[in-house]
């Protein structure tokens, strides 16, 4: 067992080495990169220079600018050396400076992480604390009409996906009825607030966005956790501690549950990751300015060290998150062997 | 040969049976394939051109046939005929002379123009636009409608995009086993890991995405899942002692493949296409929320749905999208659910 998960681990690096080398070997090659928008900035503006002037000057850049150009984004390397170069760096815990924001990564990544992992761990609570009893109660409660009505609400919401229902949320809860606030994490003067203010402001925001991130994965544990209870308590150990007399419910507790629960902790690594690094779609809706949300912007604006970085980042957390799933699962399973 | 033995397999007639026997799967599955025949014949239902005009004792049918300037109708112009606007003056002339349009008479790219309105204009039953109109006067229920077609559309390239190169990867990974399974292993999961919306952004940028290059962008993105219930299921037929005496016999390894693992898979493959459906509806709609998925005038839910959230003041959009979305994809997931559990009854116990 210890060889499988340190197996496991010796191949992270690799696989990261893999993934960062095809972002890096794409962002040499695309079109419309940094150094071509620098280049027709500089050219517009000296194009409204000349004109205003009315002094033709030939070219937008000297030769020695655009060198220069090249070496702060650092395209006068071949790329194979710029992406060793990159690594020595990250190596000693610098992801480079933001083209955009002229800051370094890791600082941006630092100050954005907390607010999608707010969302991410308070999703993560109240899904297992709500979907884990009703899966049981559904379970045990079968083809019943706390069964069936509660199925047709968790279908529709298995149908729905997160970010539409909060386009449906910001028109009707925030725009039309003004019960909460249009979007942000915060209210602009959040730091005049008192400590009770600012909790409540903090709640008022996060009730429409936290809706869009529940509603998915909640149904879905929910009916894992139905499904694979049902499936435990058709088993023969199940009917033998039954019939000789083991109460219902300690029956449940202490034989099904912890079977039914092996599953659950397959996805719950996935889930950990998925929440941390935040859904740009809810994030972009609501104007939330997290983990997701940087990492979609810095890519519409080619920003590669951020890109770079949080690519880097989210897939670390993937793969360990993977990793945390699998060594749930032998927790809970002691009879399972990963070899 | 080989659909006529399937269509004759007992267990696949059981399963028939047993998918017809749950109700709200089956309901679901007579709705969709219902809206999914009204999206093929929707030139019928939803369309600016008439159904039928009668003029001066001669009867004309516009809706596939050919176009026709208003000048055939004695309109003063030569572009094509304004239909609604014919309805309305032979309806006045008087002269025996009519017009059947389509319960909603308007097209997905056409902008209704009138005077002293400003779109988007509310629901209207009066105005035949039942759901209102967009930001550009184009009217929401006929985008909806046609949008709803192109999804389906970009779906079916989609499925069989996914399901082509999943089951070709994943069969050859627990059919041979070993180093190309291992190998393989380490590419796909480099390869589901990569940054899907940076590739379509960049790509985006150097072309104009159409239905084509889009269903390869995202179905390469999307094989990898596929991959894993196929090599499982080779490895599990592989194992059996038929696929062995197949071998002895001297079977060829693509013998073996087509005519022996494929189809003892391919009841596992079937419980998958309802979700396939699904993320394939949801991608497009993500991708064109966001401004990375069909060229522009092509009506789409996504694209709507931005136009909801970018004008406050017109609930009725984000509610038609909504809506919509909500219907199409509970109805996609009834169906995927009873398909399931048709293929692979639980077998429950209640105590008490």
């Amino acid at each position: 067992m210890r060889a499988y998960f340190l197996r496991r681990f010796l191949l992270i690096p690799p696989t990261l080495l893999g993934l960062t080398l095809v972002v890096f070997f794409i962002t040499r090659f695309a079109p419309g990169g940094p150094l071509e928008q620098a280049l027709m900035r500089a050219q517009q503006s000296s194009l409204e220079h000349s004109s205003s002037r009315a002094s033709g000057q030939g070219t937008a850049l000297s030769e020695d600018q655009i060198a220069q150009l090249k070496h702060y984004y650092g395209f006068d390397r071949p790329w194979y050396v710029a992406y060793v170069q990159w690594l020595g760096k990250v190596a000693q815990g610098d992801l480079g400076t933001s083209f955009r924001y002229n800051e370094p990564v890791w600082d941006l990544i630092r100050e954005r992480f907390p607010i999608s992992a707010f969302f991410g761990l308070t999703t993560l609570v109240l899904t297992y604390s709500v979907c884990i009893p009703l899966g049981i109660l559904k379970a045990i409660r079968h083809r019943t009409w706390v069964d069936t009505g509660s199925s047709l609400l968790i279908f529709a919401g298995y149908a729905v996906p997160g970010y539409v229902l909060g386009a449906l949320l910001l028109v009707f809860g925030a725009a039309r009825m003004r019960w909460f606030p249009m979007g942000g994490f915060v209210s602009g003067n959040f730091a005049d607030l008192t400590a009770g203010g600012k909790v409540t402001d903090l709640l008022h925001h996060a009730v429409l966005p936290l809706c869009c991130y529940l509603i998915g994965g909640f149904a879905f544990t929910t009916l894992l956790m139905k499904n694979q209870l049902m499936d435990v308590l058709a088993a023969d150990y199940m009917r033998t501690a039954v019939a000789k007399g083991v109460s219902y419910r300690r029956a449940v507790i202490g034989h099904a549950l912890r079977n039914a629960i092996i599953p659950l902790a397959t996805d719950f690594g996935q889930n950990l990751t998925l929440f941390l690094t935040g859904s740009f779609l809810i994030e972009n809706i609501f104007d939330i300015d997290g983990f997701g949300l940087l990492g979609y912007n810095s890519t519409l604006d080619r920003d590669y060290p951020v890109v770079m970085g949080v690519l880097l980042l989210s897939s670390l957390l993937l793969l360990v998150g993977n990793l945390i799933s699998d060594a749930l699962v032998a927790l809970a399973d002691p009879r399972i062997r990963f070899g | 040969m080989a659909s006529l033995r399937f269509r004759l397999n007992p267990q696949t007639q059981r399963r028939l049976n047993r998918f017809r026997g749950i109700r709200r799967g089956y309901l679901s599955f007579l709705v969709l394939a219902a809206l999914a025949l009204l999206s093929v014949f929707g030139e019928v239902l939803v369309n600016s051109r008439a159904l039928v005009v009668r003029y001066q004792g001669r009867y004309y049918f516009p809706t596939y046939g050919a176009f026709h300037p208003g000048s055939d109708f004695g309109e003063g112009y030569s572009y094509e005929t304004n239909y609604r606007h014919l309805g309305q003056r032979l309806a006045k002339e008087g002269s025996g002379d009519w017009v059947l349009m389509p319960p909603v008479p308007f097209n997905a790219y056409e902008n209704d123009f009138r005077p002293g309105v400003y779109p988007p204009t509310a629901p209207s039953a009066a105005e035949r636009h039942y759901l209102g109109t967009d930001t550009t006067g184009r009217d929401i229920l006929a985008r909806l409608f046609y949008g709803f077609r192109i999804a389906l559309i970009f779906a079916a390239f989609y499925i069989g995009f996914v399901y082509g190169l999943g089951i070709a990867v994943g069969c050859a990974m627990g059919f041979f086993g070993g180093k190309v399974d291992l190998l393989g292993q380490r590419l796909v999961e480099i390869w589901s890991n990569l940054p899907f919306l940076y590739i379509v952004i960049i790509v985006a940028s150097l072309v104009r995405p159409d239905l084509t290059l889009l269903v390869i962008i995202t179905g390469l993105f999307s094989w990898t899942g596929m991959t894993y219930y196929m090599r499982t299921a080779t490895y599990r037929e592989k194992a059996r002692d038929y696929v062995a005496a197949a071998e002895v016999l001297g079977a060829s390894t693509s013998r073996i493949i087509f005519r022996h693992i494929l189809p003892n898979t391919l009841s596992m493959l079937v419980t998958f296409v309802p979700f396939t459906l699904a993320a394939a509806i949801s991608s497009l709609t993500a991708l064109d929320f966001l401004g990375f998925g069909l060229p522009v005038p092509t009506p789409s839910w996504g694209e709507l749905l931005h136009q909801g959230t970018a004008n406050l003041d017109a609930p009725w959009i984000v509610s038609s999208v909504f809506v919509s979305i909500v219907l199409v994809l509970s109805l996609v997931t009834f169906v995927g659910e009873a398909i399931r559990e048709a293929f692979d009854p639980k077998r429950f116990t209640t105590y008490e």
